[in-house]
């Protein structure tokens, strides 16, 4: 992998901002979330303090005992405006919920109760698949009809008797029984008591209209079917304790509005968590620009998990919940609920303490949508912030890589290209006056190149050198073999002689051909340059290598005009020696060796190609330095690997350069280009 | 009378094996093994034949010294440079010094002996009148082999003895190609090519010096080189 997309991978790791950033952001919102806790808190309780200090406002009935459903307690909605009698409570502003009539037998019938300012509104819808109408001259106490039988107390503390029947549907009054002075029980009406009697496929709806003057503070309804008997709801009798209405209480919400400001619910409930009042509106105005950022998309990776957190129960009458039962235990509580959507609710419960005993609590309600936004805002700048931050990091890095790799790859190439193909080496190197790591590298590219440098003069010296120094210790030997056969020796003692002198002969052509390179230095210090025609050179030298070396066959190719050239012709004899010397060492027996002359715009080219192996890549650029041995030789003459050192070294003389390349038919070419003048 | 050879070699084994082969040719040898000594011994008694190495103990050049000193005692004394050195420039600097010799240590000590003896001879012979028997001319090239002459055109050619037996083996057969081993065998000289090259190069300055048209000797690439009338 290239820096410049490593560097990018760290770059990467600036992700850890926005990250960091989100962190920041539940903290915030936690905090902030625990911040309206603690106001919201404080406010309930602010509210449930005032309101025990009156407690007559709040709790106008003394009576706190427990609601039970079971005995036909009844919990009256406030009615704000009066519904019209007509059977239908689409007209009543409140949600439905209708509380069922407890039945032994299978009637299966629901009632609600709502109040207005002057009257009592029932709600009645009774299952039944069979209308019974009310016979024309009804016997209420032995005859069976649909009916619904509604008792009263009275607030001066008497019970009143009404029943609903009728036999037409319709708009009905109530009627009492009376017992007749014959003992019969009649019927009559009693107009201040109006309904509606609706009948549908399902059964019929109620919906019955009582002043509240004749209203006290206990209430029963009980639906019976006319064909089978069977009833639902309480009567007196049933449940004498039973059948309480649960009233809110007048003008608290009033009051309780005094208390709030915008954006919260108050309600106070009594012990039975019914609710007496309440005031305020969740979302009263929406808060202008919030609604757009309402699902930003980060909101998804950001937002505090809230999928545990209780829904928020909704219920018309009552309130519920952990807050509310926490309160009503005397201790006040908030807590966090959803609503169905993904909002929030903050609900905070207060004990209302009277005289030492928990009567209700107030509860406020406020809606989390804000702590929302406010995050939601921060997030997005954030995001913003972080994103711009990001694009610029990852530029900048990119670019910063890009230039790194580009100096390093000046750096690779200038080190790739130090040794040159003839050997020559470059001792100075691209990026050497940086003062950074790649500087130094440089630098220490460059120490290292003028070592090999060195080295490689140390070599090139080192074949001379051997061979002067040898030279005095071979000639002691050889001199004192000479004495020794001059001295007259045995026939078994000359074949050891005889074995010394070859061997002293065989390190003195070592020593020769060691020495070669340091000869050719110095007769090129001699040379004198003559004009000659190289042409006429290669074609004889040629013709003498043909006797010189018949195991290979030779090719030569010429230009037909005549080449001159100014130089040394013994020395370019040699060179060629040495070419043709290596190409035969080359090739293998019989191996066709192409000798050729050609000319360019400013150079002669001569060529000596071989059809043998191809010389191994990494050598091909050190071939031409001295010391430098390719080839297994398959003769025994010594090879040091100065044969194309020579040829090198008379190239350079005449100002031109030598090359080895591989034939991509097979074989090696050696090249020699020479300069016109 | 026996001849006295002296020679000046700061290598004592070797200098003893050649006292040892000259003494064998029946020669009388002194060895000296610095400059200094050979020098006190020349001063009261010049020997025959000098045989000097270049480089003596710690003097790099003390050979070349020597001869100079040599020359300065007597312009007639032959003196053969015997060294391990064998660049060019050594060889041209000890011919100039007026050498009359110079052998690179490969030389084999029969090889050395018969220099030394071809050189005794030169000397006799240039003291003894002219013997046509052994005069080979070539145009205007006249070798004489007794006394080792050559001169062209009748002038003197002034050759060492290496060069000398160089250009009489080529112009003993005019037209015939000497390859450079025939050539160092006729100079009992164990060359290397490029000495070769750079004799022949010397051989034509010296005969360029009388006769500045002089294209006698005839490079041939690749094989060696021929005389041409």
């Amino acid at each position: 992998m290239s820096i410049r997309f490593q560097l990018l991978l760290v770059a990467l790791a600036t992700l850890v901002l926005p990250w960091a950033g989100c962190q920041y952001a539940r903290e915030l919102e936690t905090a902030l979330r625990v911040a309206q806790e603690n106001a919201l808190l404080a406010s309930a309780d602010t509210i449930a303090r005032a309101l025990s200090a009156q407690p007559a406002r709040v709790f106008p009935s003394a009576d706190d005992q427990a609601f039970k459903s079971a005995q036909g307690d009844l919990y009256v909605f406030p009615l704000h405006g009066e519904p019209l009698l007509d059977g239908y409570r689409d007209d009543w502003d409140i949600p439905a919920d209708l509380a069922p009539l407890a039945s032994s037998d299978r009637l299966t019938a629901r009632l609600q109760a709502g109040m207005t300012e002057r009257y009592l509104f029932l709600y009645i819808e009774v299952d039944s698949d069979h209308f019974t109408p009310q016979p024309g001259n009804v016997h209420p106490a032995t005859d069976r009809f649909d009916r619904v039988d509604l008792h009263v107390l009275r607030p001066d503390g008497t019970t009143a008797a009404y029943f609903f029947a009728t036999n037409a549907p319709g708009l009905i009054g109530a009627q009492s029984v009376i017992s007749g002075a014959d003992g019969v029980q009649h019927t009559a009406s009693e107009p201040r008591i109006q309904a509606f009697w609706l009948q549908n496929s399902q059964g019929y709806h109620l919906e019955a209209r009582l002043p509240l003057s004749l209203v006290g503070p206990r209430l029963w309804v009980q639906a019976t079917d006319g064909r089978s008997g069977a009833r639902a709801g309480f009567t007196p009798t049933e449940a004498p304790t039973g059948g309480r209405l649960f009233l809110t209480t007048p003008d608290l919400g009033d009051l309780l509005a005094t208390f709030i400001r915008a954006g919260t619910r108050a309600t106070v409930i009594d012990s039975n968590s019914l609710k007496l009042g309440a005031a305020g509106e969740l979302h009263p105005r929406d808060l202008g620009e919030t609604a757009e950022s309402g699902h930003s998309w980060y909101r998804r990776f950001m937002a505090v998990d809230t999928s545990r957190w209780p829904i928020a129960a909704s219920l018309p009458g009552r309130l519920e919940g952990k807050s509310v039962s926490t309160a009503l235990a005397g201790e006040p509580h908030a807590e966090w609920l959803r609503t169905g959507s993904q909002e929030l609710l903050l609900s905070a419960a207060a004990p209302v303490v009277v005289e030492g005993r928990v009567r209700g609590a107030v509860v406020l309600e406020q809606a989390g949508d804000q702590l929302l936004d406010l995050r939601d805002r921060a997030l997005r700048r954030l995001f913003n912030f972080t994103l711009w931050a990001i694009g610029v990091v990852v530029i900048f890095l990119f670019g910063f890589a890009t230039w790194i790799s580009v100096r390093i790859g000046r750096l690779r190439s200038a080190a790739d290209s130090a040794v040159g193909n003839d050997g020559s080496i470059r001792l100075s190197m691209p990026e050497s006056g940086s003062a950074d790591e790649i500087g130094a590298l440089a630098r220490g590219f460059e120490r290292l190149l003028a070592r090999l440098n060195e080295h490689s003069q140390y070599l090139r010296t080192l074949g001379g050198k051997l061979s002067h120094e040898l030279r005095t210790p071979l000639t002691i030997v050889r001199s004192s073999l000479d004495n020794l056969e001059s001295e007259g020796l045995r026939e078994d003692q000359r074949k050891y002689v005889t074995r010394a002198r070859d061997g002293a002969t065989r390190l003195q052509s070592i020593l020769s051909a060691l020495g070669a390179a340091a000869r050719v230095e110095e007769s090129i210090k001699q040379a004198e340059r003559v004009s000659f025609d190289l042409r006429d050179l290669l074609a004889t030298a040629v013709g003498a290598y043909r006797d010189g070396f018949p195991e290979a066959r030779f090719e030569l190719e010429v230009p037909p005009e005549a080449c001159f050239m100014r130089g040394a012709p013994e020395l370019i004899i040699q060179m060629l020696d040495k070419l043709i010397e290596n190409a035969v060492d080359f090739c293998p027996k019989g191996g066709l060796i192409g000798a050729s002359l050609s000319r360019s715009s400013d150079h002669y080219e001569i060529a000596v190609a071989n059809d043998g192996a191809p010389i191994p890549q990494a050598m091909l650029g050190r071939l031409f330095e001295s010391l430098i041995e390719q080839r297994q030789g398959h003769d025994d003459k010594p090879h040091f690997g100065l044969g194309l050192y020579i040829v090198r070294l008379v190239a350079e003389f005449h100002g031109g350069r030598a090359l080895a390349a591989n034939l991509s038919q097979g074989g090696a070419v050696f090249t020699v280009m020479l300069p016109l003048i | 009378m026996k001849k006295l050879i002296a020679i000046v070699e700061d290598e004592p084994a070797l200098r003893d094996n050649y006292a040892a082969a000259l003494g064998r040719q029946g020669y009388q040898v002194k060895t000296y093994a610095n400059r200094r000594l050979a020098m006190q011994s020349f001063v009261s008694h010049l020997p025959d034949l000098a045989i000097i190495d270049i480089s003596l103990e710690d003097e790099a050049e003390g050979g070349f010294d020597l001869c100079r000193e040599l020359r300065a005692l007597s312009a007639e004394l032959p003196i053969i440079f015997l060294t391990a050195r064998d660049s060019e420039l050594d060889a041209v600097s000890g011919l100039r010094l007026g050498a009359d010799d110079f052998l690179t240590k490969d030389v084999s000590l029969p090889h050395l002996a018969a220099r030394v003896a071809a050189l005794f001879r030169r000397i006799d012979a240039l003291r003894r009148p002219e013997n046509s028997a052994e005069i080979v001319r070539r145009g205007a090239l006249c070798i004489d082999a007794e006394k080792m002459q050559v001169t062209w055109n009748g002038a003197p050619v002034t050759l060492s003895l290496t060069e000398f037996w160089i250009v009489h083996a080529l112009a003993r057969n005019p037209g015939h190609v000497k390859n450079r081993q025939q050539l160092m065998d006729a100079a009992n000289v164990v060359l290397d090519d490029n000495t070769i090259t750079s004799h022949i190069k010397r051989v034509r300055r010296k005969f360029q010096q009388i006769d500045a048209g002089f294209d006698a000797i005839q490079t041939v690439y690749g094989m060696g080189y021929r005389w041409v009338e």
